[in-house]
């Protein structure tokens, strides 16, 4: 069951020979970059709709939930909108690298049955492909801010690292949700309804702090949870984002892709029989 | 160039006979399962051109993909040196909403190459194409012919030392078809290889100066492509 092939690369040898691990690396970057360019604009097409698409979608998602908690439900709260967009940014991601990943292998169908390439980079296209909305997102976060008269703190800093392990979590997700799109197609949706339950078995329409200890201790367990209360952290209470908020969805996303990257490098051999 | 040692491809179905991966056939209630390829033994050797003949479903395309690395064989040993060019459907691997160019792009990166040099090849691609104004163009908007040169043109650019053709070409107008033939000679005659499968076996012919016959996803001759043609043609007399 092997399967020997000598790649001959045109051009390759009129550049300069790189070490081994750093040509891998940068032919893992470009790879990673086409796949994302390609499916930004297959998903996504193009145009200045587009930009306007991003950069309103998370308004609307936290416009909706604001009417909810402070007219609907009426529940009381210091800057419940800079609080919302604070779970709904990360949440999006996970969200929408879930959706993605879903149906990222079969979307790619042509090139899946016409030639050989590292199949394996193509849940984390999902998630690349999706930061760019998240990136776009937290414009959001300014408008809150300022509207809420909430001033900026040195905690901003640590944006870097929670943005980093927003990114490994949806990362950490991407990988079962794609072989779950491919092994149980017709579940689909149901796939998206659970990552959405997460959003609501979280602190995500109201901060940690408004719940129960009790509650809270449960809450805790959902990875989803530290990412809300980091950039709440970061953006709400001005503070630097506590050790749990972070380490807990990180542990969560190294656990998840410790078990499925495996897993799907091995289906991954058989996807072109799967997509035809 | 091409060796195959007993090798066998199998697919897994569920019990609603669609194919599954291993991991899914696992997890689903159990199906059947089918060999597209079994016991295959064969080689190519460099300077060849192969014609794959066979009826529907006897195994061309499934042999076309393990050759080009689609497939990967799920028994015995397959040895391809050299770069593979794969034109394995019409859509050639383009994605409909992308243009010509940034399609040459992205297939040039999947195929091997670094983003600057698949980049510094597109004037290049886009010049054998023939495609003109229409390289800017989505794709969506070829017709199959146009989408088969774009990716012949892209497939061939990485310099490959095999090329394997799947009905492909039969969507190429006549004038392309000769740049596709001139491209599969010379590359014979570097002591490349050819293997291409379809129904039209004077265009197969004009390929290929061998031939292998396939039926039920073995091996039923090889031989010249005359030879093996007229075996296949009255194995097929008595069902007409």
């Amino acid at each position: 069951m092997t399967l020997q092939r000598e790649l001959v690369v045109r051009g390759a040898p009129a550049a300069p020979r790189r070490s081994g691990a750093l040509a891998s690396l940068r032919s893992t970057l470009d790879l990673l970059t086409s796949l994302t360019a390609s499916d930004l604009r297959s998903r996504y097409g193009r145009g200045p709709l587009l930009i306007v698409r991003w950069l309103a979608e998370p308004f609307a998602l936290v416009g909706v939930y604001l009417v909810l908690m402070a007219v609907v439900l009426d529940r009381p709260g210091r800057a419940p909108g800079l609080s919302l967009a604070c779970a709904i940014i990360p949440f999006q991601l996970v969200m929408l690298a879930v959706s993605n990943a879903m149906t990222a292998v079969s979307l790619r169908r042509p090139m899946i049955t016409n030639m050989a390439f590292r199949r394996s980079l193509i849940p984390l296209s999902s998630v690349l492909t999706e930061s760019a909305s998240f990136v776009a997102s937290f414009g959001i976060i300014v408008v809150m801010m300022a509207a809420y008269g909430v001033a900026p703190t040195p905690s901003v800093l640590w944006l870097p690292v929670v943005v980093a392990v927003t990114v490994a979590l949806a990362a950490g997700f991407a990988y079962p949700a794609s072989l779950f799109g491919l092994w149980f197609w017709e579940l689909r949706p149901f796939g998206v309804s659970l990552v959405r339950i997460l959003f609501f078995i979280g602190p995500g329409l109201v901060p940690l702090s408004q719940t129960s200890t009790r509650t809270s201790s449960y809450l805790r367990l959902n990875p989803l949870t530290g990412l809300f209360e980091s950039f709440r952290d970061l953006f709400y209470y001005g503070r630097s984002p506590g050790a749990w908020n972070l380490l807990y969805p990180l542990g969560c996303a190294a656990l998840l892709l410790a078990i499925f990257v495996p897993i799907y490098r091995r289906d991954q051999r058989e996807f072109a029989k799967v997509v035809e | 160039m091409i060796e195959a040692r007993s090798v066998g491809v199998r697919f897994l179905f569920d019990r609603h006979r669609r194919v599954v991966t291993s991991a899914a056939a696992r997890l689903r209630r159990a199906g059947s399962e089918t060999w597209g390829l079994r016991d295959l033994t064969l080689a190519i050797g460099a300077g060849s051109g192969v014609a794959l003949l066979g009826p529907s479903g006897s195994g061309k395309t499934t042999l076309l993909r393990l050759i080009a690395g689609v497939y990967q064989p799920d028994a015995g040993t397959l040895a391809v040196r050299g770069s593979v060019a794969s034109l394995l459907s019409i859509d050639a691997g383009l994605l409909p909403l992308l243009t010509g160019r940034e399609n040459a792009l992205h297939l040039g990166v999947l195929a091997g190459r670094s983003r600057a040099q698949s980049r510094a090849s597109l004037e290049s691609v886009k010049e054998r194409s023939g495609l003109g104004e229409y390289f800017e163009r989505p794709v969506s908007s070829y017709s199959q012919g146009m989408r088969a040169r774009l990716g012949f043109a892209v497939a061939d650019e990485g310099d490959p030392r095999v090329i394997v053709l799947d009905e492909v070409h039969e969507a190429l107008d006549h004038q392309y078809r000769q740049v596709l033939e001139e491209r599969a000679h010379a590359l014979i005659a570097d002591g490349g290889v050819v293997v291409a499968a379809g129904h039209d076996h004077p265009m197969l012919e004009r390929l290929c100066d061998r031939a292998l016959y396939l039926s039920r996803g073995q091996l039923r001759a090889e031989g010249s492509f005359r030879d093996v043609q007229a075996e296949y043609l009255a194995e097929l007399e008595p069902a007409r």
